[in-house]
């Protein structure tokens, strides 16, 4: 039925219902997700085929709609049969546990729905994203700069490249990459893959993306790097970024960053150090020195909602520039959101920075949690990750069949499990093969039950091997005897 | 394991934003945005970030004061940008999943939420029109979804790239209206592709694509040995609300056998409304389309779809990497369940969520008496504007964007030239100072093609009515009339 104007008096909606849905349905969050949700009674994940899964959700969507008690019965399903990140037996990926502060936060930012490109729709968070960003400039050891808060660490790695390609040509926003000679970009096989990714996005291509060797430990060598520049060069292509990173994905290796820049300061390169999973070392006094060097450094990735469990998404990127060259590489100056005739400080504006046009408001739940907790909090976090990771290491090797892949520099900890059967059988033909069985087994079975949740994989010529990263607030000693326990369990008779 | 005094905190934190973001910030008696300059606001806030941490008493006053000095986007009379209103089924979407901190990258960690990206998108995919179905991810916002497409066409046109790089190919050209968004330009910046390279092609008065000025433009790029690889057509434009005429467009790329993709970023909820989808007609025929739901949809930001024509693994092919610990080939499930690899991100949020959970609640009907609510209200704003003396039309909405000039009294008998231009020019933003400054509403202005600034009202929320029409002429009336 088309609305004639007379139905145009009334608003169409009824508040009062919709505030009565979402305090029913905070009630079933605070329950299932926060409280069941961080309980080491409860299981980490319910698991469901896919096909099992969809047919439990009724996920079809439909004419008409449905009451509220059907939709409350929803959020209790998506949250039971969604993994609980905050849990302390949850291991899998970079990011863990919960801060209560940075959930308010979180909270709060979407409730106001705030779009952060100009001062007039957003005036605190444009003042509180330029603060937090001076503060963690500051832990870079830079008292000015630059920098903006990023939808992923793979947009911040991807700005900096951009930003040093800009510095370098800055005809290349307006004619794009055939104009220019052949452009390289060093990093290393331990680095993320949102390096290459970006290479592609960018228009480099995948294969002027170089790759430096490592050494053992996972580390950048700069000998190499300096060698692989001239090669390059030699070449004819030109060199113009090398990505290093703080906290590599797999192993947690920091890059030599005080040599690195002297490479890159003979060559004249951009030094981008993506430190999205390490840069959190920079709050502790005791473990900044992997990043010795950070501030020689052109630009840094970083994100808090890694380590500093500020939650999804929370990245940022912080420059050592002041010569506005964020602006100048991404601005388009569109007449309708930058006016030039504002009736306050135009520069406040910062929409023009980002590439992106809508933008969410991801520094409240690092300003809140920083502000309850204070540096000294966050330092506490961070060491406290290094001493439960040391304590696992330490376990491992006093117990039979665990080998450790080398000494963690950070909190990944990486080591096979050799079951009872293996042990002592290393020269076998097939032990290789063998071995890397036994850690996908091992996860279906503690992914069926719902215990725990480890990530394995494999790394170059080293077949699938555990990697738990530890980093959660929530979690103690006794999770991580839980830990070395429950592999044994689930892996003994393998 | 949660202590018991930070449940407390997170309810009482719960509580003020059920109360002062939801409730006070929906309520038409309470102001739209209390204004500070920046340095009174800098105080105000006490931003800086220090060694020791502070009580949870003053935590949550903190909270207070960025829901109070925050402008209230949920406000009846916000009318600023191409997003409005608050939809409470999405945002309880948006609490789980940030109470969940998902990441979508694979199936293992984000069951549900891969599932439910997939329900929605075939239900999108669907309702564009595609019969053999399709391909598409959720983004960080419409300006990525652009640059997908971007990707997708280059990368499909010259799969090399994703290697060489751009100068394995030829002077690859896009086209796009002179009314397109600018994430077009920025997109074809950062992909290395180049600005220059971005043909802009002119609208006609209604802001529409003029389709023989397109394919004058391929041929005269083509003649100089460029290579024409994609035309973005925008379905709701920015600032007017206009749409290009796709049918024709197509005829034009399937010719020259270019990638057609549609922004309707803004538009794409006509296909929601059996009475307002002509104005989309020819979508089926498309290559791809951006579609924001966090705009005319009311889903919480970002909420922003990409759709693909094309069941050949196109978006998985042109963005991989495979990295070998998040995508390990011999998982337990299947794994074209992990869908990380279509995407440039690592972690992704689950946006989808925030819609589905919506149209589970509304269902489709209710979404399209919205749309078609909001137009309605749209030419009831129009038709009285056209009334009222001292308010001109820029031109007849199309869509949902009335854009209007409001010409003090003291201009009325001016003649056109000039002089009345540069007089005219200056009134919208003094309105705008006093309307922010007062609190009332915010509505945006802008110059546009060589015109004197002029207001965009913006129709999108189902809870403003008539009488919020009415205000907003009054008001602006009010606040302008001593200039």
């Amino acid at each position: 039925m088309e609305p004639t104007t007379g139905d145009l008096t009334d608003p169409l909606i009824n508040h009062a219902d919709g505030q009565l849905f979402l305090h029913e349905a905070f009630k079933i969050i605070v329950e299932e997700v926060l409280c069941k949700g961080t309980d080491v009674k409860e299981k980490v994940c319910e698991w469901r085929e896919p096909e099992e899964l969809a047919r439990l959700l009724d996920l079809e969507l439909r004419e008409k709609g449905e009451p509220q008690e059907n939709l409350l019965q929803r959020v209790r399903d998506v949250a039971k049969y969604s993994i609980k990140t905050s849990h302390p037996r949850f291991f899998n990926q970079q990011f863990a546990g919960v801060d209560y502060h940075s959930l308010a936060g979180r909270f709060l930012s979407e409730a106001l729905n705030t779009n952060l490109f100009t001062y007039e729709v957003a005036p605190v968070f444009v003042l509180m994203e330029a603060e937090v960003l001076r503060g963690l400039r500051a832990l870079v050891g830079w008292t000015e700069g630059d920098g903006l808060f990023c939808p992923g660490g793979s947009t911040s790695n991807m700005y900096a490249m951009n930003l040093a390609r800009y510095r370098l040509y800055p005809e290349v926003k307006s004619q794009g990459l055939r104009s220019l000679p052949q452009l390289t970009v060093f990093t290393s096989p331990e680095s993320h893959y949102s390096v290459k990714k970006g290479a592609a996005f960018m228009g480099f291509g995948m294969d002027n993306v170089i790759l430096v060797k490592v050494d053992d430990g996972g580390r950048m060598i700069p000998e190499d790097l300096d060698e692989k520049i001239e090669l390059s060069k030699s070449q004819g292509a030109v060199p113009f970024l090398v990505s290093c990173t703080s906290g590599t994905t797999v192993q947690g290796a920091f890059d030599p960053l005080d040599l690195i820049a002297d490479v890159c300061d003979k060559h004249k390169l951009w030094l981008h150090v993506d430190a999205a999973w390490g840069g959190s070392v920079l709050f502790s006094k005791k473990h900044s020195h992997l990043m010795k060097g950070v501030h020689r450094a052109n630009s840094v990735a970083w994100n808090p909602h890694k380590m500093l469990v500020a939650g999804l998404q929370c990245s940022v990127l912080l420059l050592k520039d002041t010569t506005d060259l964020l602006k100048k590489c991404h601005c388009a100056n569109a007449t309708y959101l930058f006016q030039q005739d504002k009736f306050y400080d135009v520069n406040l504006d910062i929409g023009d920075k980002s590439v992106q046009c809508s933008r969410k408001v991801d520094c409240l739940k690092l300003w809140l949690m920083w502000k309850a907790v204070g540096s000294a909090g966050l330092e506490q976090r961070v060491d406290k990750a290094f001493l439960h990771a040391r304590y696992v290491v330490d376990q491992m090797k006093k117990r039979e069949g665990f080998q450790l892949l080398g000494d963690p520099q950070f909190v990944n900890v990486c080591f096979w499990f050799i079951p009872p059967s293996l042990r002592g059988k290393e020269k076998n033909a097939d032990y290789q093969n063998k071995l890397a069985k036994v850690a996908p087994v091992i996860k279906e079975r503690m992914m069926k039950q719902g215990t725990m949740m480890v990530g394995y994989q494999p790394l170059g010529d080293r077949v699938n091997f555990f990697r738990i990263t530890i980093l959660s607030p929530l979690v103690s000693q006794k999770d991580m005897d839980f830990f070395l326990d429950e592999i044994e369990r689930l892996g003994n008779d393998l | 394991m949660a202590h018991l005094w930070t449940l407390l905190l997170l309810k009482q934190s719960l509580t003020m934003i059920l109360e002062d973001a939801v409730k006070k910030a929906t309520d038409v008696r309470q102001k739209v945005c209390e204004w500070h300059s920046p340095e009174e606001l800098k105080e105000l806030l006490d931003l800086e970030l220090r060694d020791s941490g502070e009580p949870e008493a003053r935590i949550l006053e903190r909270c207070r004061d960025a829901i109070r000095y925050s402008v209230k986007t949920t406000h009846p009379h916000f009318f600023n940008q191409l997003y409005a209103g608050l939809e409470p089924y999405s945002l309880v979407a948006s609490f789980i999943t940030d109470a969940l901190k998902p990441s979508l990258y694979t199936y293992e960690m984000s069951p549900v939420f891969t599932l439910m990206e997939n329900a929605v998108l075939r239900k999108l995919i669907q309702t564009v029109g595609w019969e053999e179905g399709g391909d598409g991810l959720f983004n960080a916002g419409g300006s990525m979804s652009n640059m997908y497409a971007l990707n997708l066409a280059r990368y499909r046109h010259f799969p090399e790239i994703k290697e060489l790089g751009n100068s394995a190919a030829p002077r690859l050209a896009v086209f796009t209206s002179q009314e397109c968004h600018y994430s077009i330009s920025k997109a074809a910046a950062l992909m290395g592709i180049g600005t220059k390279n971005v043909f802009v092609v002119p609208s006609d008065k209604r802001g529409k694509m003029t389709p023989s000025a397109l394919e004058e433009q391929i041929e005269s790029v083509k003649s100089e040995g460029g290579v024409p690889f994609m035309v973005n057509a925008t379905a709701g434009t920015t600032v007017l609300g206009a749409f290009d005429p796709i049918d024709e467009i197509a005829d034009i790329c399937e010719k020259n056998k270019l990638w057609l993709h549609v922004d309707a970023c803004w538009g794409g909820a006509v296909l929601m409304s059996n009475k307002h989808k002509l104005l989309m007609k020819g979508i089926h025929r498309v290559d791809s389309v951006s579609w924001n739901p966090h705009k005319m949809l009311m889903a919480c930001l970002q909420c922003s779809a990409f759709l693909v024509r094309d069941k050949t693994h196109l978006l998985q092919r042109c963005h991989s990497a495979r990295a070998s610990y998040l995508f390990q080939q011999d998982k337990f499930y299947d794994l074209s369940y992990d869908t990380g690899d279509k995407s440039v991100q690592c972690s992704r949020k689950p946006d989808a969520f925030k819609f589905w959970l919506m149209w589970k609640a509304l269902g489709t009907s209710e979404l399209e008496q919205r749309v078609d609510r909001a137009l309605t209200m749209a030419r009831y704003l129009a038709d009285e504007i056209t009334k009222r003396e001292g308010f001109r039309l820029v031109m007849e909405p199309e869509y949902a964007n009335v854009c209007f000039w409001y010409i003090p009294p003291s201009l009325r008998d001016l003649p056109d030239g000039p002089e009345f231009q540069e007089k005219l020019h200056n009134v919208a933003p003094v309105v705008k100072e006093r309307m922010m400054k007062k609190g009332s509403m915010m509505v945006g202005y802008q110059p546009h093609r060589g015109q004197a600034n002029f207001f965009r009202m913006v129709v999108i929320s189902p809870q403003v009515s008539r009488q919020d029409m009415d205000f907003v002429l009054d008001e602006i009336h009010s606040l302008g009339k001593d200039l």
